[in-house]
C-alpha cells in the first residue's frame, strides 16, 4: 500500500494520505520538529443523524444516542480506554458533534502504543444493560450542565427556531428521557450501522511518519465489508419557523444569536463558497466593519460580538452572535445592514482587507496539529481538501463574494434567539 | 529551536525571547505587574482596554481594526489576570511570519511598532484619554465582569475563592468590582498609565521565527534608564479556622460544589512539579481519584477535577452534581482526599500521573501562547525553568514527596451554588 503526497508550496507542509485495505481512509500530516502528536478517529455520524435506513431497515434511534456511543465505547469488554491510555501518558478525549464523532489523543511519547489503544477502541464495542445504564447519571448532568449553559441554549433555540424538520433542530446530547430509552441493542444498531471502517477516517498530525502509522495500521485494523447506511433527512421548508424565540435564565448580561437560513442542497458546501463567505461575514461584521463600528456606537455590543457559518448536509445559516443589553435593537440595526448590503455589496477596499484577514487566520491554523486533524476530519467528510483552501485566494473575486450575497443573508428569512435574567 | 533567551533591559524590565521557525504565526507580548491593589486594580484593567483600541497614529478602533486585518488578520488583545496577589496585564500581538505574506510587507516589525504605539503612545490629548473610548471600554468592561456570572461553572469558582481569600489581597477580583470601575475619570487612566509605565515590573516576550533585536531595541529605548523595584509578595495562608462554609440559590437546574483548600507554595522548580504531580493525582486526569470514584464508580457528577494554583498555594475542586446529591459529593470528596494523605496511592496511580503530566508539559512546546504562560509563573515567583526540565523533574519525585504534599491540603471554604428544586 503506498501513500499518496499532497503538497502545498505556499505553507510549506505536506501531508500523506492512502485508502487502507481494512476499508479506512487514513491521513498522515507530519510537523517537522513538533514534540507532540494528535491522532483522531472519525465517524461520519453525530446528533443529526437520527433517522437511517442499515441494510434495507428503517431506524429512528433516541435523541442523543451518538453521544451516548461516544461515552460508552470508551469501555470495552477487556477494561476502559482512559486506564489503558494511562500506560502511554496520552491526553485522550472524545467529542460528539451534529455530524462528526471523534475519538483522539494527543502524546508526546509511546504513540504506537496510544494509536493502538485507540484502533482497538472503536473496534471493541462492548454494552450490556449495566454499563448502559450506569452512563445514565453521568450524561445526565452533563446534559443539566448545558441546560444552565446560556451560550449553548441561545444557540440550540436558534437551531430550534430555525429549522422545523431537520435533525440539527435536535440537542446533542438529547435529554434525560430520551436517554432513559438507550439500550445496549440502540448502541450497537448505530454501532453496526456507523462505526464501519468505510464510514470512517483516521487522521493523525504532529511528530510523526506515515510508516510509523501504517505499521500499527496494518496490525491493527481489521477488514471491513461495505455496509450501506443510509442517512435520512426530512424534507425541510425554506422558510424560518419562527422569527424570535427567547429563554429566561439567571445571566447579567442577555445573550443573542441571529441566524439567516439559506436554502441548502444535502451536499456540503464547496471551499469556495465557504472562503467567500467568510470574506463576507468579516467585510459586512468583523471588528473592522461599519457595522460593528455602529453596533458599539450605539452600545448594543461587546467584543464577544461574532459571526460564523453553519452548514452541513440540509442546513446553511449565517449566525451572528453576542451579548447586548438591547438585542432587539441590535438585531434591528443586522437586519438594517443586510439590507444595505444587498442593495449596495461589498466594495473593492473592504473586500481587499476582509480577504487578507481571512487568508491570515486560515494559515494561523496550520500551527496546530489538533486545528490541521479537525480540519482534515471536517474536509474530508464534507467532500473537501483543506490545501484547497489556501489555494482559492487568489482566484477569489469581489464579484464572486458578492455573488454569495444571492443564497446568503436573506434579511426575509431570519430568526432571532435571546437569553435573558427574568428583570431584563 | 525553542531556546529560551532572558535579557535585563534595567531592573524590573526584561526582554525574553525563543527563536524557533516551527510556527507559521509569531507573537509579540508586553506583561505589566503590579501588586494587587483595590485602588487601582479597576484603573489599570480599564487602562488595558482603552490602549488596546486606538493609539496616536490608528486614533480610532475601526482604523486601527483595518490595520490589523490588512496585516493579514493580525490580533491585538489585552488580558487581565491575577497571579498570586498581583495583577498583570499583558497586551500581544500576534500574526502570521513574514513569510507566508501574499506580498512584501514585513508584519512582524510593522507588529513590533504598533505594540510600541499601543503601549507608548496612546491617544492622549493634554493629559486625558478620549472620552468617549472610556465610555465605551468601562461599558464593555463592566458588562465583561457581569457575565462572569453567566458561566456558573466559573461563577461558582471565583466566588468560593472571593471567600475563601476575603482577608487577602487575592480576592480582589482581575477587573476590580463593578463599583470601582463606574467611579473611574478620566485622569485615573492616565494616571494608571503613568504608574505602570514608571513602577510596573514588566516582562517582554517575543517568540516566532523573526529575529527579536528589532523589538529588542524598541522596549529598551524606553526603558533602558527606568529601573523599578517591587517589594510585594504574595501573602501565604497556611493556618485555616473553621471551615467558611457559603450557599447561594439560584434558578439553575444542576448544582454547583467548590471546596477550597490551602496547600503548599512551591518555592523550586521541583516543589512546583511536585505539586502538580499531587493534584494529578487527585482530581486531573481521566484515572484521578476524584474521576474514577466520584464520577465513574458512583456517577454523580460529569466533572469533578482538582487544580492546584502554585502562584498562591491553593487547592480548587468542583463538581456539577444534583442538589440531593452535594452533601454525598463532599464527602467522598474528602475521603479521597484522605486516602490519598494517608499513603494509599497505588504505583499504577503514580505512573499514569507522572505520564500524564510529563505529556502535558512536552506538549507545551508545541505552543506559543501556553509555553510563555508557563516561562512567565516560573519568571514571577524568581524561578525559571523550561518544560523540558519539568518533565525531567517529574520522574524523580517520590510518593513520600506526593504525601508530603497530599497532608498539607486543608479544607477552608465549601461553596455551593444551589438550583431551585
Amino acid at each position: 500500500m503506498n501513500f499518496t503526497e499532497i503538497e502545498n508550496k505556499r505553507l510549506g507542509d505536506k501531508y500523506y494520505r492512502l485508502h487502507h485495505d481494512s476499508g479506512l481512509n487514513i491521513i498522515v500530516y507530519p510537523k517537522k520538529d513538533f514534540h507532540s502528536v494528535y491522532a483522531t478517529i472519525a465517524t461520519k455520524f453525530g446528533s443529526i443523524n437520527s433517522q437511517f435506513v442499515h441494510n434495507g431497515k428503517k431506524v429512528h434511534v433516541p435523541d442523543g444516542t451518538a453521544h451516548y456511543l461516544e461515552h460508552k465505547l470508551f469501555e470495552s469488554e477487556d477494561g476502559d480506554a482512559f486506564s489503558k491510555y494511562a500506560k502511554t501518558g496520552a491526553s485522550a478525549n472524545a467529542y460528539t458533534s451534529f455530524d462528526v464523532t471523534a475519538y483522539l489523543f494527543a502524546c508526546t511519547d509511546k504513540f504506537e502504543e496510544s494509536l493502538g489503544i485507540l484502533i482497538d477502541l472503536i473496534q471493541s464495542p462492548y454494552f450490556t444493560p449495566e454499563t448502559v445504564a450506569k452512563e445514565q447519571g453521568i450524561i445526565g448532568q452533563e446534559i443539566k450542565m448545558y441546560e444552565d449553559d446560556p451560550d449553548w441554549r441561545v444557540m440550540m433555540n436558534l437551531l430550534q427556531s430555525m429549522y422545523k424538520n431537520h435533525t440539527i433542530n435536535i440537542d446533542i446530547a438529547g435529554t434525560v428521557d430520551t436517554i432513559a430509552q438507550i439500550t445496549p441493542e440502540t448502541l450497537y444498531e448505530c454501532y453496526n450501522s456507523y462505526y464501519n471502517l468505510n464510514n470512517m477516517v483516521m487522521c493523525i498530525a504532529g511528530n510523526v511518519t506515515p510508516e510509523q502509522v501504517l505499521e500499527i495500521a496494518d496490525k491493527k485494523l481489521k477488514k471491513a465489508e461495505n455496509c450501506d447506511t443510509q442517512s435520512i433527512f426530512p424534507d425541510e421548508p425554506y422558510e424560518v419557523v419562527r422569527n424570535y424565540t427567547e429563554q429566561i435564565l439567571p445571566v447579567a448580561v442577555p445573550m443573542f444569536e441571529i441566524g439567516f437560513k439559506e436554502n441548502a442542497p444535502k451536499t456540503c458546501a464547496t471551499t469556495k463558497e465557504i472562503i467567500c463567505t467568510n470574506i463576507l461575514l468579516t467585510a459586512f461584521a468583523a471588528e473592522s466593519s461599519a457595522l460593528y463600528r455602529k453596533l458599539v456606537d450605539e452600545k448594543l455590543i461587546n467584543s464577544t460580538f461574532g459571526s460564523e457559518y453553519l452548514e452541513g448536509n440540509g442546513y446553511r445559516a449565517a449566525i451572528f452572535s453576542g451579548e447586548s443589553r438591547n438585542p432587539k435593537k441590535a438585531a434591528e440595526i443586522i437586519l438594517d445592514a443586510v439590507k444595505g448590503l444587498h442593495k449596495n455589496g461589498i466594495s473593492q477596499e473592504d473586500f481587499e482587507i476582509a480577504k487578507r484577514a481571512v487568508y491570515g487566520k486560515l494559515i494561523s491554523g496550520f500551527d496546530s496539529p489538533s486545528s490541521i486533524a479537525s480540519g482534515i476530519i471536517n474536509a474530508e467528510f464534507s467532500g473537501r481538501e483543506i490545501f484547497e483552501s489556501v489555494d482559492v485566494f487568489s482566484e477569489i473575486t469581489l464579484d464572486d463574494v458578492n455573488n454569495r450575497l444571492k443564497d446568503e443573508l436573506d434579511p426575509e428569512n431570519y430568526s432571532l434567539s435571546v437569553v435573558k435574567s427574568m428583570d431584563e | 529551536m525553542s531556546e529560551f533567551v532572558r535579557k535585563e533591559i534595567c531592573e524590573g524590565v526584561a526582554f525574553n525571547s525563543i527563536t524557533d521557525n516551527r510556527f507559521k504565526t509569531g507573537r509579540i507580548s508586553a506583561t505589566l505587574v503590579v501588586p494587587l491593589d483595590r485602588k487601582t486594580v479597576a484603573a489599570n484593567a480599564l487602562l488595558a482596554c482603552v490602549l488596546t483600541r486606538s493609539c496616536k497614529k490608528y486614533p480610532d478602533f475601526t482604523t486601527l481594526s483595518r490595520k490589523l486585518d490588512s496585516l493579514y488578520g493580525a490580533s491585538l488583545y489585552p488580558s487581565v489576570r491575577r497571579t498570586g496577589d498581583f495583577q498583570a496585564l499583558t497586551i500581544s500581538v500576534t500574526g502570521i511570519d513574514d513569510k507566508y505574506a501574499l506580498d512584501d510587507v514585513s508584519i512582524s516589525a510593522e507588529l513590533t511598532d504598533l505594540l510600541c504605539s499601543i503601549i507608548f503612545e496612546p491617544n492622549i490629548t493634554d493629559g486625558r484619554f478620549v472620552d468617549d473610548e472610556i465610555e465605551q471600554e468601562r461599558r464593555q468592561l463592566i458588562e465583561n465582569i457581569d457575565a462572569e456570572f453567566n458561566d456558573k461553572r466559573t461563577y461558582a469558582i471565583n466566588r468560593c475563592i472571593e471567600i475563601m481569600c476575603r482577608d487577602e489581597l487575592f480576592s480582589i477580583g482581575r477587573f476590580g468590582s463593578r463599583e470601582d470601575v463606574v467611579a473611574l475619570k478620566n485622569e485615573d487612566i492616565y494616571n494608571a498609565w503613568i504608574n505602570l509605565l514608571d513602577n510596573a515590573r514588566i516582562e517582554l516576550t517575543m517568540l516566532g521565527n523573526s529575529d527579536p533585536k528589532n523589538a529588542f531595541e524598541g522596549f529598551k529605548k524606553y526603558f533602558a534608564d527606568k529601573p523599578r523595584r517591587q517589594n510585594a509578595s504574595t501573602q501565604i495562608v497556611t493556618d485555616v479556622g473553621e471551615v467558611k462554609r457559603i450557599i447561594e440559590t439560584e434558578d439553575v437546574a444542576q448544582s454547583k460544589l467548590v471546596m477550597g483548600f490551602r496547600c503548599a507554595y512551591p518555592k523550586t522548580a521541583e516543589e512546583t512539579v511536585a505539586n502538580a504531580l499531587m493534584s494529578a493525582i487527585i482530581g486531573g486526569i481521566p484515572t484521578s481519584k476524584l474521576f474514577t470514584n466520584v464520577r465513574e464508580k458512583m456517577s454523580l457528577c460529569y466533572y469533578c477535577a482538582s487544580r492546584v494554583d502554585s502562584q498562591k498555594g491553593i487547592m480548587l475542586i468542583d463538581s456539577g452534581v444534583e442538589t440531593g446529591n452535594i452533601d454525598k459529593a463532599e464527602k467522598a470528596i474528602l475521603e479521597q482526599l484522605e486516602i490519598t494523605a494517608h499513603g494509599n496511592i497505588t504505583d499504577e496511580e503514580i505512573n499514569s500521573a507522572k505520564l500524564a503530566l510529563k505529556n502535558s508539559y512536552i506538549s507545551l512546546l508545541d505552543n506559543f501562547a501556553s509555553m510563555q504562560n508557563f516561562y512567565l509563573n516560573g519568571i514571577l515567583r524568581g524561578i525559571t525553568f523550561t518544560p523540558q526540565q519539568a518533565a525531567e523533574m517529574v520522574d524523580g519525585i517520590t510518593k513520600e514527596q506526593i504525601i508530603s504534599l497530599a497532608r498539607q491540603i486543608k479544607p477552608d471554604t465549601v461553596f455551593s451554588l444551589i438550583g431551585n428544586e
